[in-house]
C-alpha cells in the first residue's frame, strides 16, 4: 500500500524548505527518546539552525512515507540539503570525523578533535526555521 | 532474545571478508551494537554502509529478536 500522499507531500515540502531538517521523537526542548536527544545535541553543537518535526503523533504513517522516499524507517532522521544523511549513529560518527561540518558548510566545533575544514570561511548562515508540527 | 553469534554470521555472510563484532549493549539481548569493517563499504555513503548491515539482519528485526541495533561502520585500511 502506498504511503499517505498528503503526508508525503507535507514532508517533502518540509525537507525542501529546511536546509537541515530533523525528524525526531519529541521536540528539541523535550526529546522523548535518547537517540533523538543525542541527535539534537550534535546539531546544537554544530550551531546550525534546523527545522524539527515531532514524529510521535504521526509515527506509523510517517514511517511509510520515509520508507518510500528515503528507504529508511527509523527515527530520528536528519536531512541536509534535501537528502537523508542518517540517524543518530551516522550523525554522531560524521560529527566526530568532521564529515558533518563539511556537509553543513560550517567549521568543526572546537570540542571535537578534528581539523577545521579548508573551506570553513565559506560558511554561510542557514535559513531560520522554527520547529514545526505535522498534523493529521 | 537475539543470538549474537548468529547475527555476526548473518553479517559476515552478507559481507564476505568483513570483520564483525556484535555487542549486547544493555545485557538485555535486544539493544545491540554491530561494529563492522568491510571492504564492500569502500566508496559508499555511511547511510548506504548502514543499510547493508541492516539488510543483513533484517529477518531478526522483522521477527522482533532485535529492537535496536546501533551500527558503527568503517572501511578496512589497506595493508
Amino acid at each position: 500500500m502506498a504511503a499517505n500522499p498528503e503526508l508525503r507531500e507535507q514532508l517533502e515540502q518540509a525537507i525542501s524548505a529546511n536546509k537541515v531538517l530533523l525528524l525526531m521523537k519529541g521536540t528539541p526542548d523535550m526529546p522523548r527518546c535518547g537517540f533523538s536527544m543525542r541527535t539534537v545535541a550534535v546539531l546544537e553543537q554544530m550551531g546550525v539552525e534546523y527545522g524539527a518535526i515531532d514524529v510521535l503523533p504521526v509515527m506509523g504513517p510517517l514511517r511509510e512515507v520515509t520508507a518510500e522516499i528515503s528507504d529508511w524507517q527509523t527515527f530520528p532522521q536528519v536531512y541536509i540539503d534535501g537528502e537523508l544523511v542518517g540517524g543518530c549513529d551516522i550523525v554522531e560518527e560524521m560529527f566526530e570525523s568532521g564529515e558533518l561540518a563539511d556537509a553543513l558548510g560550517v567549521p568543526q566545533p572546537e570540542t571535537a578533535e578534528t581539523q577545521m575544514p579548508a573551506n570553513a570561511t565559506e560558511a554561510g548562515l542557514p535559513a531560520q526555521s522554527p520547529p514545526m508540527q505535522i498534523e493529521t | 532474545m537475539a543470538d549474537l553469534a548468529e547475527l555476526r554470521g548473518m553479517i559476515e555472510t552478507a559481507l564476505p571478508g568483513a570483520e564483525v563484532e556484535v555487542l549486547d549493549e544493555t545485557g538485555g539481548g535486544d539493544h545491540l551494537r554491530a561494529i563492522v569493517s568491510a571492504p564492500q563499504f569502500e566508496g559508499l555513503k555511511r547511510l548506504d554502509q548502514h543499510r547493508l548491515v541492516r539488510a543483513a539482519v533484517k529477518e531478526r528485526f522483522d521477527d522482533g529478536a532485535i529492537h535496536a541495533l546501533s551500527i558503527t561502520t568503517s572501511v578496512p585500511r589497506s595493508t
